[in-house]
């Protein structure tokens, strides 16, 4: 069983900055057959806190936040989200867990056979039965507005472009107004312009609607830019957590070498 | 504590089980899909009937698979019937049967070609589109971003659209029926000088309810089954953008195969009960 490399300032962060833990996991395990994918991870998040979770391509970041919000089943630890633990969640009390929980997928996972606002109207008409149609429309509006894309309402999926696509993913994951935001490789396959273009409206959002996020990625630059706290990810542990500049400057081969290599 | 295991998420079986190994790969394989499309199916059983009940989506299924696969029904039944018409008449005609044709035309056409014909087109465009449509769902995350969005995905996706080809299917082929009798019509207008009336006359002499009963209950079952299969081989589509036109093709065979095997149960269970 390995410790993780926590850093003194990154102690001193999660401790004063920040509000309760939102997510607790420990000692989690999952496997895909032989693959042992996580062996012993563990992760604390606070309230208001952004985490980018590093590592390589392939080591599990992504079947981590598929974890965190309940589309993949782990075999050992624990994983509490606002206090309770995913495998104990019926499907019900998993669904309304979910409504507070907003996913950007790798592939933006927009709906081909809807519209820019049916994509939108989607999780609202799924999620909050409460709202009047004309304050559906209002709020899909004002989400597309925020993030600047009011203009495409009307378009289908296959006419946007891949970064608008992402921020499309992005709106249909903030309409819900959620406490906590998944990113999986929100910049992957976008231009370098583009990619830094979605990490600040990341950070916007992030201010805007209050929310705590994990950010997974192997991209430095987004890291940099929207990370409170990076946590890197090696063989299935959360190996070293830390401030982007205490992590570089750790005195650790494996940490060095990953770091160079990104 | 039990009845809670069940309802949270629990990892999908994987493979065949260990008493099975003495078995051959393929058999294995085999049986291990038979199972898998069991419990898909047992789990389609389990859902539809608890709420919430997706009518919006069904509907919109219904027009998608039904009013979009009637041009390509209605050109293959014409031309079945005119064909079938046009085929049987010489050799009717050498015995000096051929008053017989409308009756011998319609019942083929009511009892057997037309639910069998119709379904395995059916199988190609709705199942394989089925199959393509779950398989690129799956590939590009949708179904995971529609279970975080606090929908059931398995009911949204799949109980719609197999509900949608077992209610379609059927008006399918009574229409494709139809089209087909009336190609048949021109054909031997074509020929010879017969009345609309007159054929149609023949053709309702010759048919009862036992020739026109069990084709549509058989074709509830085939539409289920063209549902069934496009939406398992898709739903459970492996190895990306591959995987999405395995899933596609898989669904064609496999549903096709199905349409005749339960042909052939229908036949037996019909001479069974005495209306053959």
């Amino acid at each position: 069983m390995s410790d993780t490399i926590n850093t003194a300032q990154a102690v001193k962060q999660n401790i004063h900055e920040f509000g309760e833990s939102i997510i607790e996991i420990s000692h989690l395990q999952k496997s895909f057959g032989d693959n042992h994918v996580l062996t012993d991870f563990n992760l604390h998040i606070r309230r208001g806190e952004n985490v980018v979770v590093l590592g390589k391509s392939g080591c599990g970041k992504s079947v981590l936040i598929k974890c965190i919000a309940g589309l993949l089943p782990y075999e050992g630890g624990s994983l509490k989200v606002f206090g309770k633990e995913i495998k104990d969640l019926k499907h019900k009390e998993l669904d309304n867990m979910r409504a507070s929980i907003g996913f950007v997928f790798q592939s933006s996972a927009l709906y081909d056979s809807m519209t820019v606002r049916e994509n939108l109207e989607f999780p609202l008409r799924r999620q909050k039965h409460g709202k009047s149609k004309q304050e559906v429309k209002k709020l899909i509006e004002e989400t597309l507005e925020n993030v600047g894309l009011l203009s495409a309402i009307n378009l289908m999926p296959a006419e946007l472009s891949g970064g608008m696509r992402k921020r499309i993913g992005l709106a249909r994951s903030l309409v819900l107004e959620p406490e906590l935001m998944l990113y999986d490789e929100p910049t992957t396959g976008l231009d370098p312009f583009t990619a830094r273009e979605i990490s600040r409206l990341m950070l916007d959002m992030q201010h805007k609607y209050n929310t705590s996020s994990i950010i997974i990625s192997h991209d430095m630059q987004c890291a940099k830019l929207t990370a409170n706290r990076l946590a890197v990810m090696m063989d299935g542990i959360n190996y070293a957590q830390g401030t982007y500049q205490e992590l570089s400057q750790l005195n650790d081969p494996k940490i060095h070498a990953f770091f160079e290599n990104l | 504590m039990e009845n809670k295991k069940e309802e949270t998420i629990q990892p999908k079986s994987q493979g065949a089980p260990y008493w099975l190994s003495f078995l051959p790969a393929g058999v294995q394989d085999f049986l291990t899909e038979t199972g898998e499309t069991s419990r898909f199916a047992g789990k389609f059983f389990q859902e539809v009937f608890l709420p919430p009940y997706e009518f919006k989506e069904i509907i919109r299924q219904s027009y998608e698979i039904g009013y979009r696969s009637l041009p390509l029904v209605a050109t293959t039944a014409f031309i079945i019937g005119m064909v079938l018409t046009l085929q049987s008449r010489p050799t009717l005609v050498r015995f000096g049967a051929e008053a017989w044709l409308p009756a011998m035309v319609s019942v083929s056409i009511i009892r057997e070609i037309g639910p069998v014909v119709i379904s395995l087109i059916c199988a190609g465009k709705i199942g394989s589109g089925i199959g393509a449509e779950l398989g690129s769902m799956k590939v590009t995350e949708q179904i995971d971003a529609m279970e975080v969005s606090g929908t059931n995905p398995f009911k949204y996706i799949v109980v719609s659209r197999i509900i949608s080809t077992t209610i379609m299917i059927p008006i399918l082929v009574i229409m494709g029926d139809g089209i087909a009798l009336y190609g048949s019509f021109l054909a031997v207008k074509a020929k010879g000088a017969v009345s609309f009336t007159l054929f149609f006359h023949q053709v309702f002499q010759n048919l009862d309810f036992s020739d026109v009963l069990p084709a549509i209950i058989k074709s509830f079952f085939f539409g289920f089954v063209i549902g069934l299969i496009g939406c398992y081989k898709g739903y459970n589509s492996k190895n990306g953008t591959e995987g999405v036109g395995q899933s596609a093709n898989s669904a064609v065979v496999v549903a096709s195969l199905l349409v005749f095997i339960l042909d052939l149960i229908a036949v037996q269970i019909t001479a069974f009960f005495g209306y053959i």
